[in-house]
């Protein structure tokens, strides 16, 4: 063999072996940057599946005659959608992000715990597809499929466990590697971390609880919660308001960090800001009693007080965090030089949808409104996830050319924010205007389509369209990006937020 | 000639497993305290009905004929105890340098473990409840069920402390510190759930 023949077999070896190892590499990853990144593209990835089923179910809604999704699987399609937004999307979507950006922050080499956070993420990614086969199987919520339906029962709490571990690695990454820094001197981004970290590490064992009696119930007697048709009942705390501002919480940390990296300047009420995240813990006491408090107009004062004070407390409160943030963020910008950069546009827009998406909700809980079992829960959820979307792309902006190197140019990213903003508009607003007009949740039939309320869910579809091809187009220009000519990173003077 | 002033050592670092093992114990209060919520409130709200005799109401949630095994039960309370007081001993000793009886203490709160595991199956013999018929089966069993579960944990947890000890890593102290943290909170919840489910009942 000649030394020609030689060098060409090696290469076909180590060509073959490259693929092998980049895999091997990629499972057994314990640093951040691939942990982090493995789980906002797993994130992505659930995004598409959401995106598919708000539009396939926009347009079963759009003409009640139609029968596009078989009646039968209306209900399991209804409950993907809310899974996939929530524990497909929102919440993997910003712990992935902390586990990413967290150790840039605080002058730290990796997260802590960072094995903990790499089984944290293979749980999630396990769960989350064993859900979505249950599913496709006849299983999950209302599905006919026994073994299906206790599939799904475990599934989702293999999806909770490994929210919770991931959760706890970032929550000890702040408490415990800040390089001498106070807790209150962080990031914004990596305080809001660790109050959205720390609200996951308490309430997902709540649900965790719930699942298990879910599990006993419904592989033995059945006599206790009512079987599959009774589980979202059970759970639907997990996936609605208020509960999701703890998995976008640090989307609110991105603004406030964003908004000084814009302006080069420092936050000139940085306490009230860091008090405005905190608002959102409180969001924990409402969880954990698992239920929805809507206020009544009672027959005596005393009583409509009763009413008001859960209500205020777990409906209205939480409405301050987002609100204090936005407010200040843009107070930041005015002290500094006011520009826009590709960050602070979608993180601000982003918050700001997250702001919608609670003002809604704290209106459907007010009783008078008779909003309660209407298309108006979807449309605020709905709100909040992609608002969380919009923040994410302000966070990769932010932080991409600090982690690569390689920054992205602002007005694509500016655009694609108000592309965004529109999609979210689109997906939401006419499930709020619909929910006015009586449109009932989670059915296809039994309402009139005629009107404003048929146009309205032809938009929805259009709108979660439109986000999936917004999230396609920013994947792609972050790719680009690795390839193309460098960006000035104007992000990456330190300034302390 | 003074001597030039030494510059200032590095802070000292917070201990990355006592601090988590903080918040994944009160992970495990939420989900003990969010279970014994959901057991009290469907006591609270177990179906009622007239009884034979007509002049009394009766609640449908425990049968008449399952009687909870005071002694299991409240053995496995003081248990907990005893496995408390070793692991604060451990943390105690290896704060002193002292291996051997740090390992003793260790090794004494994973069969102090085992022995409240072996209780728990004991009860479960003992009280024969058939999960066929009603919310208090399936709800009891959940409930022990995972406690079981968390006691296996922090049985793991004394396994892995005791191997590091074993191993040499004696300075571990906030290792133990955290082992000790675990078993406390491990014992205020199954505290709530003895008082709720087997005192209760």
């Amino acid at each position: 063999m000649t030394a020609t023949e030689t060098q060409s077999v090696t290469t076909t070896s180590h060509s073959m072996a490259r693929p092998l190892l980049a895999i091997s590499r990629w499972l057994t990853a314990v640093d951040h940057t691939r942990i982090g990144a493995s789980m906002a593209l797993g994130a992505a990835f659930w995004l598409v599946i959401a995106g598919v089923i708000g539009a396939v179910l926009g347009v079963e809604r759009a003409d009640v005659s139609g029968a596009l999704v078989d009646a039968g699987a209306l209900t399991q399609l209804f409950s993907l959608h809310r899974f996939a937004l929530v524990f497909g999307v929102a919440a993997p979507l910003m712990l992935g992000l902390s586990v990413w950006m967290l150790p840039a922050q605080l002058h730290a080499s990796n997260i802590s715990l960072p094995r903990l956070a790499s089984f944290g993420w293979w749980a999630w990614l396990a769960g989350s597809i064993t859900v979505l086969v249950s599913y496709l199987a006849n299983g999950g919520p209302g599905g006919g499929a026994e073994q299906y339906v206790e599939l799904y029962l475990l599934a989702l709490g293999f999806v909770l466990v490994g929210l919770a571990a991931v959760s706890v690695a970032v929550a000890t990454t702040v408490l415990t590697r800040r390089n001498g820094q106070r807790l209150a001197d962080v990031p914004m981004s990596a305080f809001s971390a660790l109050i959205g970290a720390l609200g996951v590490a308490l309430t997902t064992p709540v649900a965790i609880g719930t699942v298990i009696y879910l599990w006993v119930d419904y592989v033995n007697a059945r006599v206790a919660f009512g079987g599959a048709d009774f589980m979202d009942n059970w759970l639907g705390w997990v996936m609605r308001e208020p509960q999701t501002l703890l998995y976008v919480v640090p989307a609110l940390g991105i603004l406030a960090d964003a908004a000084v990296r814009t302006a080069k300047s420092r936050q000139p009420l940085r306490g009230v800001v860091l008090v405005g995240v905190g608002i959102a813990a409180t969001v924990v006491l409402s969880s954990v009693t698992q239920q929805a408090h809507v206020f009544t107009v009672g027959a005596s004062p005393t009583e409509s007080l009763q009413s008001l004070v859960p209500f205020a407390l777990f409906n209205a409160v939480p409405l301050l965090s987002p609100l204090v943030v936005i407010g200040l963020s843009l107070l930041a910008l005015k002290t500094g030089k006011p520009s826009l950069s590709g960050a602070f546009v979608a993180s601000f827009l982003g918050a700001g949808m997250i702001f919608t998406g609670l003002v809604g909700s704290a209106a459907m809980h007010i009783d008078a409104l008779s909003l309660v079992g209407t298309v108006f829960a979807e449309a605020a959820l709905v709100y909040v996830v992609y608002g969380a979307v919009l923040a994410a792309v302000g966070a990769v902006a932010m932080h991409i050319g600090t982690a690569t190197g390689r920054a992205l140019p602002d007005v694509p990213v500016i655009l694609l924010s108000l592309v965004g903003v529109l999609a979210t508009v689109l997906a939401s607003l006419p499930h709020y205007i619909a929910g006015f007009l009586d449109q009932p949740a989670n059915v296809a039939k039994g309402y009139d389509d005629s009107g404003i309320v048929g146009v309205a869910n032809l938009a929805v579809a259009l709108g979660h369209v439109l986000m999936v091809a917004v999230v396609a187009l920013f994947l792609a220009l972050v790719a680009k990006s690795r390839r193309g000519a460098p960006v000035v990173d104007r992000y990456q003077a330190q300034v302390n937020t | 000639m003074t001597a030039p002033a030494l510059t200032a050592g590095p802070s000292r670092r917070t201990s990355t497993v006592f601090v988590a093992t903080g918040v994944v114990a009160a992970g495990v209060v939420t989900l003990m305290g969010g279970m014994l919520a959901m057991w009290l409130n469907f006591r609270a709200n177990a179906p009622t009905r007239v009884a034979s005799d007509g002049a009394s109401l009766i609640k449908d949630w425990l049968k008449k004929d399952t009687a909870v095994p005071e002694v299991a039960s409240n053995t496995m309370m003081f248990t907990f105890v005893i496995a408390c007081i070793m692991a604060q001993w451990a943390v105690y000793s290896a704060r002193r340098g002292d291996k051997s009886h740090t390992t003793l203490a260790l090794s004494i709160t994973l069969f102090t473990g085992l022995a409240l595991l072996n209780a728990q199956i004991a009860l479960w013999l003992q009280m024969e409840v058939v999960l066929r018929t009603d919310a208090y089966e399936t709800m009891f069993y959940a409930v022990t069920g995972t406690m079981f579960a968390v006691i296996a944990s922090a049985m793991v947890y004394s396994l892995v402390a005791m191997f590091r000890m074993l191993a040499g890593r004696t300075q571990d102290h906030d290792v133990l510190a955290g082992h000790a943290l675990y078993w406390y909170a491990v014992s205020g919840m199954f505290a709530a759930m003895w008082f709720v489910v087997y005192v209760q009942k």
